[in-house]
């Protein structure tokens, strides 16, 4: 009873001397500036809609700051214009656009140096050279913003949400178009991206270097330069996510190199250039995952080693694989290959004939591209049939024994 | 007459084909040839011209030193940087001057800047904290 009595007062005493300071065009206070000086730690500055032009803002307090029908945050394409420099900083509710466009610093719409436990909510960043920057940081959430900037290619421009040397964030609900990278992750660690919309950026939807112990989680990565990548990394899980529509001559949904124990766990690949394409990838299991309508369901080059790839449904590709050398040290089992022409006389649901993967054609296409020309010619056509009967010039051992006659419901 | 011109257009081709001087990069469009990410920074891009006159772009410069290294490919006639103040212009690796490290941040953290004047590189090593470095030191620091 006495310590409830106590946690009473003690949060009541916390309520008196935490403080609401509102700012507004028709109030005393009106700039942030002035409110940001005036406050102590714990205030909470309410600002109300209108537009400020006061350069970079610097919150160098754990205050809470709310905007009230997203209030405009103006950089005038001169500055950064929201610095974070305290632990426990709530940013909710702002319109932030135009931060500088330097080319030797990085300016961004939100920056946090070094700090943790700061939440960044609802906010639209809008035309920002960096969207939100998360530098050295600990404990953060993202959440429920919408970054936009435009643009293009032979154009300098920064990541959306850039993330550099931190842990434990938590990347929620974010819609990010037209910026470099979508999503970008460099030395992060335990963080979470879950349930983000990528798309439309130039070059990747999400990239991940040198990030190890992370999970991405149906997210939708859509229509971006080069689709996603996840670069010298390990230990990194990726569920439920959605690669779509990524065209290009090194586009892929999704780039795997220098990679190791991770887990690719029901995504959706559909209409790109490659589903996946993997260099230098060990111990990866593919498990359950469509891939559906690409150019190559997957690119597994010879630098791969101990993959397992497993109960997967490969429809309507040019092709399902493609590799580009004759060492085969990954094993494919049970997946669903449309192209099956197999039969299943024990009616076990597993085909009685195993399935070679790996057509001459896509052989042959990967020594020598100019030779896609040819293809669904009636030479090449033949010749396809009669490697499918006696491999000779692809690997024999790339093979899925119990290819399944029916397609997995996922 | 005639002989003259065909003489002289063959040399033009033949020149044109051995050419030293390497191809603009497109930004957002070119991949690495040695780590395969997308070219996005005209600051740190990198391009190499093998003996047979095959061009290779990269993102870094730690990325061409490693790829001229590996063996990949025939060995290498020029070398070339992109110069760290003009925005994805290459100059000759050889003839350039480096900085390191600092708050000098390249894609592949090979860290390492190019400029083109001594003077530019002085001034910059201050204001970017780095390090002077050298295309020998820079060549002998990758594997």
């Amino acid at each position: 009873m006495k310590i409830i009595l106590l946690a009473y007062f003690l949060s009541l005493s916390v309520l008196c001397e935490a403080r609401i300071i509102l700012v507004g065009k028709n109030l005393p206070l009106k700039t942030i500036k002035a409110a940001i000086a005036q406050s102590t730690d714990g205030d909470t500055i309410i600002v109300s809609n209108g537009i400020y032009k006061e350069g970079r803002i610097l919150i160098n307090k754990k205050i809470v700051l709310i905007g009230k029908n997203f209030p405009v945050l103006d950089g005038q394409n001169k500055s950064e214009v929201l610095s974070v420099n305290a632990d426990n900083v709530v940013v909710k509710g702002f319109k932030i656009i135009n931060s500088g466009h330097a080319a030797l610093e990085d300016p961004c719409g939100i920056r946090v140096y070094d700090k943790s436990n700061v939440i960044i909510e609802n906010n639209i960043l809008d035309n920002n050279f960096f969207g939100i920057y998360i530098q050295n940081s600990k404990n953060c959430i993202i959440k429920n913003n919408t970054v936009k900037a435009y643009g293009e290619e032979e154009q300098l421009i920064g990541n959306g949400i850039h993330c550099w040397k931190s842990e434990n964030l938590q990347i929620i609900a974010n819609k990010i178009s037209g910026h470099r990278d979508g999503i970008y992750f460099e030395f992060v660690t335990n963080s979470v991206i879950w349930r983000n919309v990528s798309s439309g950026n130039v070059r990747y939807g999400l990239h991940f270097m040198f990030s190890n112990d992370d999970a991405y989680i149906t997210n939708i990565f859509k229509n971006n330069g080069a689709g996603v990548a996840v670069m010298f990394t390990k230990n990194v899980k990726m569920f439920n996510n959605y690669f779509e529509e990524n065209w290009g001559d090194s586009a892929y949904g999704l780039l795997l190199k220098e990679i190791a124990d991770s887990y690719i766990f029901n995504n959706r690949f559909s209409r790109n250039t490659s589903g996946i394409y993997m260099e230098g990838t060990s111990r990866i299991k593919v498990e359950k995952n469509v891939f559906k309508s690409n150019g190559w369901g997957m690119k597994i080059q010879a630098s791969c080693m101990d993959n397992e790839i497993v109960n997967n449904n490969y429809l309507k590709n040019t092709f399902d694989i493609s590799t580009n050398g004759s060492l085969v040290l990954n094993t494919f089992n049970s997946n669903y290959w449309d192209k099956y022409e197999g039969y299943d006389l024990d009616k076990n649901g597993i085909g009685d004939v195993p399935y070679h993967p790996l057509s001459l054609f896509a052989v042959l296409t990967e020594t020598n591209p100019s030779a896609m020309l040819l293809y669904r010619s009636f030479m090449i056509t033949l010749l396809d049939k009669s490697e499918k009967v006696l491999p000779s010039i692809t690997p024999d051992n790339f093979v899925d024994n119990t290819p399944l006659m029916k397609s997995l419901p996922l | 007459m005639k002989r003259v011109v065909f003489v002289l257009l063959t040399i033009c081709v033949l020149n044109s084909c051995n050419s030293n001087e390497p191809k603009p990069i497109k930004l957002n469009s070119d991949s690495c040839d040695n780590c395969k990410m997308t070219i996005s920074n005209g600051k740190f891009g990198a391009e190499l011209i093998t003996e047979k006159g095959r061009h290779y772009k990269f993102d870094d410069i730690a990325c061409m030193v490693k790829f001229a290294k590996s063996g990949t490919t025939v060995s290498t006639k020029a070398f070339y940087v992109n110069d760290y103040l003009q925005d994805n212009t290459l100059i000759d690796a050889k003839k350039a001057f480096y900085l390191k490290d600092g708050s000098i941040n390249s894609p592949m953290r090979g860290n390492r800047a190019a400029f083109s004047t001594q003077q530019e590189a002085e001034q910059y090593k201050t204001k970017l904290n780095a390090a002077p470095s050298s295309w020998d030191e820079i060549f002998n620091s990758f594997q």
